[in-house]
């Protein structure tokens, strides 16, 4: 388990470095992604102790969200009184762009698959 | 006699209570609550137990952990008097987590590359026109609906990762802590309306559910996507970290334009 941690936060490291020293606006652990996915294509494959630290991480990943989401009931009184627009935009929004972009990539997709 | 005995009662449980000893007087209830740990505690005992809830529930969306949790967490706060500061403060392991987490997505990433390549075309233009609807769709309804000019800056990346979009908000004049809230219930409401919009659009391919759970609604959607299926949740770790990287790259400069 050391190992694969080690792993992962070394890329994490890297991945924020590069992004400070190129005054990129992509987050540090998503270059560090991008680094370890580059690493992995290079090394063929992860060992058997980083695949399952990396199963046991990503299974609990919307744990990690949750103090942050907790935030939502706590917010400053001057953004309160939009909470009617703010729901709306999650709720209704989201509702559109899924079907949006579901519309989107079924037709995508078919197009690809009846062109081959 | 009796009045003495009373004083004595009395007397002697203010002591108690000044040593702090009985769990019940207020000295030890309020050291413990407001010890860094509580915080941490709290979240996982009722992330456990939402867990435990959504399992037996045959894990419908509509009692997602992170919804059912952040209520009941949100409501204890309300009632024992802690403050979101102190709470956020003493999670900060969890927020930690989050980076080699992140880190860790090219795993999957990786060994699905196989799937993902076959579809390239597909999921970039998806994730280009599906990311720029997403935010345009949520600034626009907000915006119909009156919200002032911060409110909708911090709404505009709300389908993107929470590292990517608190520095998003930021860095266009949005309010971090509006943001990630909205970001995690974004994620959230994704997760409970993707059955309907699975069903609406009779969309059974798990490579396409990944990608509409991974744009949509970034690392809960991810998480749920990887319940669904290893494949379902490769297709989301690419969407959401094609649509973050393209958010933060572009949304910066199209802001200033309005």
């Amino acid at each position: 388990m050391l190992k694969a941690l080690i792993a992962l936060l070394f890329f994490q490291l890297c991945g924020e470095t590069l992004v400070s020293v190129l005054h990129s606006p992509i987050p540090g652990p998503v270059a560090g992604m991008l680094l370890l996915w580059i690493a992995l294509a290079i090394k063929g494959g992860p060992s058997k102790d980083l695949d399952q630290v990396s199963h046991t991480l990503i299974q609990y990943l919307s744990l990690f969200f949750l103090p942050a989401g907790v935030g939502l009931f706590f917010l400053p009184a001057s953004v309160q009184q939009y909470w009617p627009a703010i729901l709306a935009a999650m709720l209704v929004g989201t509702l559109a762009s899924m079907l949006f972009s579901g519309f989107l990539m079924k037709r995508l997709s078919a197009k690809k698959a009846g062109a081959e | 006699m009796p009045d003495l005995l009373t004083q004595t009662t009395l007397k002697g449980q203010a002591l108690i209570e000044q040593s702090g000893l009985l769990p019940g007087s207020p000295n030890v209830w309020q050291s413990l609550i407001h010890k860094p740990l509580f915080g941490l505690l709290l979240t996982l005992v009722i992330f456990q137990l939402a867990l435990w809830f959504y399992n037996w529930c045959g894990r419908k969306a509509f009692v997602h952990p992170v919804a059912v949790s952040s209520v009941a967490i949100a409501a204890l706060l309300k009632l024992s008097g802690i403050s979101y500061s102190e709470y956020v403060d003493g999670n900060g392991l969890l927020y930690f987590l989050l980076g080699p987490t992140t880190v860790a997505l090219a795993i999957p990433l990786y060994k699905e590359f196989h799937h993902i390549r076959k579809l390239a075309l597909p999921i970039v233009l998806t994730v280009i026109f599906g990311g720029a609807f997403a935010a345009a769709s949520a600034v626009g309804i907000a915006w119909f609906m009156g919200s002032d000019e911060q409110v909708l800056l911090s709404l505009a990346p709300k389908s993107v990762t929470t590292p990517i979009a608190i520095g998003v908000a930021e860095n266009i004049g949005g309010l971090a802590t509006l943001t990630t809230g909205v970001v995690v219930f974004t994620g959230v409401i994704g997760v409970l309306l993707s059955p309907l919009v699975f069903y609406l659009l009779q969309l059974r391919d798990p490579r396409q559910q990944g990608m509409i759970l991974g744009l949509n609604a970034h690392g809960i959607g991810t998480a749920r996507a990887f319940e669904l299926n290893p494949t379902s949740g490769a297709f989301a770790t690419l969407a959401m970290g094609l649509n973050g990287a393209f958010t933060a790259l572009t949304l910066p400069y199209i802001i200033p334009l309005f």
